[in-house]
């Protein structure tokens, strides 16, 4: 992978993303970022957690949620949509960055556009303020 | 400062205690079973993870083994350097188990060599860290022994006996225990652990819960019972030296039990003749608690109004209860505390009850 133009991004080819379920750490300044591909599209999530920054991205897990639907039958939520802190266990929505269980808490999201076959996680234009 | 009143340690299987054991039990712990011997453990299994994930490696889990053993260099990274520990006493894992050991002659031997493991391994190697005693308490004589075996080593600050226990701790037959300990000024301290597994009774009288979920809730539950009955059946009268710490019990519960103490005490002392004064006047002098896990109300302004009637400034010492899932960082408990007494939380209480003094160098 390679920083293009400012050091505000980082521009990454199709192979250097992770695959889903997996997390892929990268570096953009002093931001560490862990990258995430939940079906289609790929997330930018800063590696640090809201309740007591343990470092979410890079020490945690992907998961899939375990939901129990009206009529008492559990179902599976959506593949791999969820990262698991290493500290606590608190899961987090990967693409809105919500905490699952204390819906108050929202780990920083990065910028993630599709620029041909490439992707650019950039610092600005920033979907959460610090 | 900081002191760590709870910090876990374990090793990777009962079989690396193999080189501090006597012949025949050697022989014993590697020939029984199908793999060599291994204790009781938890009827549940943690639904996302016993331990923070940052704090061990896929290679450690290679075995299969449900707890991985810890490994200085990462206590030293994750807890003891960033938050500037000074002294971190450290806390047993699975030979917690011992004590709720059917074969009490076997665990009081395992014990034995559990803490020369735990000399050679540890303490010997950070000059920060500090060890309990741990003991085969369904053994009480054999554990005295113990006890008097370690007190010479000042690594060793106090004794450690689990929340999981065939009697409350206040029974006499626990005597030889409490009697090692005051003669030599280590406090015991009562730490939730294999309550329920073992010889120790279901976690509730309500019976075995069904999932580990309700069982962590309710996993303070042994020490609530050897709170009660150490008070009550006259330890701290028979012992005047003793002291006790009830670790990993959370702090609001004890609220509770200690205002019941007071006011049951008034109309059924004449069946405790033994607890002389007025309850709580015991638990200030002879008991303290640690923080972990800290209870967390909605509104953290919630927290201090309640706790400030367990005389926190005297009684509480900060725990992390590191490397496990309910880890509370250090200075996000202190933030919780008023200023005035944060150092009493984070050291000057601690320092008093295992007579820690300045640190110095290995």
């Amino acid at each position: 992978m390679s920083t293009i133009g400012s050091d505000r991004e980082l521009r990454l080819a199709a192979s250097a993303l992770p695959p889903a379920g997996e997390i892929r750490m990268v570096e953009l300044g002093r931001h560490r970022i862990g990258l995430f591909r939940v079906g289609d599209e790929v997330h930018a999530l800063a590696d640090r957690c809201p309740h007591r920054g343990a470092p979410l991205c890079s020490a945690g897990d992907v998961v899939t949620g375990i939901e129990r639907r009206p009529d008492g039958r559990l179902e599976l939520g959506p593949a791999g949509a969820l990262v698991r802190c290493p500290w606590h266990k608190w899961d987090f929505d990967i693409a809105s960055g919500e905490c699952v269980v204390e819906p108050r808490l929202r780990v920083r999201r990065y910028p993630v556009r599709h620029d041909g076959d490439d992707v650019v996680v950039s610092l600005d234009g920033g979907l959460d303020r610090p | 400062m900081l002191i760590d009143c709870d910090i876990h340690v374990g090793y990777e299987s009962l079989l690396d205690l193999v080189p501090y054991l006597d012949g025949p039990t050697r022989e014993h712990v590697l020939h029984a079973g199908s793999n060599g011997l291994a204790m009781p453990s938890y009827p549940w299994y943690h639904p996302t993870g016993w331990i923070r994930k940052d704090a061990y490696d896929a290679a450690a889990t290679a075995s299969g083994r449900q707890i991985p053993g810890q490994t200085l260099p990462t206590l030293q990274r994750l807890l003891l350097d960033p938050f500037d520990v000074t002294y971190g006493i450290l806390t047993p894992d699975e030979a917690a188990a011992f004590s709720i050991y059917p074969n009490a002659q076997l665990a009081a031997r395992l014990a034995t060599a559990y803490n020369d493991w735990l000399a050679e391994r540890w303490l010997q190697e950070d000059a920060r860290l500090r060890g309990l005693v741990v003991v085969a308490a369904q053994h009480p004589e054999a554990a005295a022994d113990e006890i008097r075996r370690r007190a010479s080593d000042d690594r060793f600050v106090g004794v450690f006996l689990p929340g999981g226990a065939r009697a409350p701790y206040g029974n006499v037959i626990y005597d030889p225990i409490w009697r090692a300990a005051a003669e030599h000024g280590l406090p015991v301290v009562v730490h939730t652990h294999f309550d329920g597994v073992g010889l120790s009774s279901p976690v509730t009288a309500a019976g075995h819960p069904d999932t580990y979920a309700e069982y962590h809730v309710l996993c303070g539950s042994g020490m609530y019972g050897h709170f009660v009955s150490t008070v009550y059946s006259g330890v701290f009268e028979r012992y005047p030296d003793a002291r006790m710490v009830m670790s990993e019990g959370g702090v609001v519960p004890f609220l509770g039990y200690l205002w019941r103490l007071d006011t049951d005490w008034k109309a059924c002392r004449s069946e405790i003749p033994h607890c002389r004064r007025l309850p709580s006047e015991y638990v200030w002098d002879h008991v303290r608690f640690t923080t972990q896990p800290l209870e967390t109300p909605e509104d953290p302004s919630d927290l201090w109004p309640i706790i400030r009637h367990l005389r926190p400034e005297r009684t509480l010492l900060f725990a992390s209860d590191y490397p496990h899932w309910d880890f509370d960082e250090p200075t996000h408990t202190l933030r919780l505390l008023p200023a005035e007494i944060r150092d009493a939380v984070a050291y000057r209480n601690a320092g008093e009850l295992f007579r820690l003094g300045a640190p110095v160098p290995l």
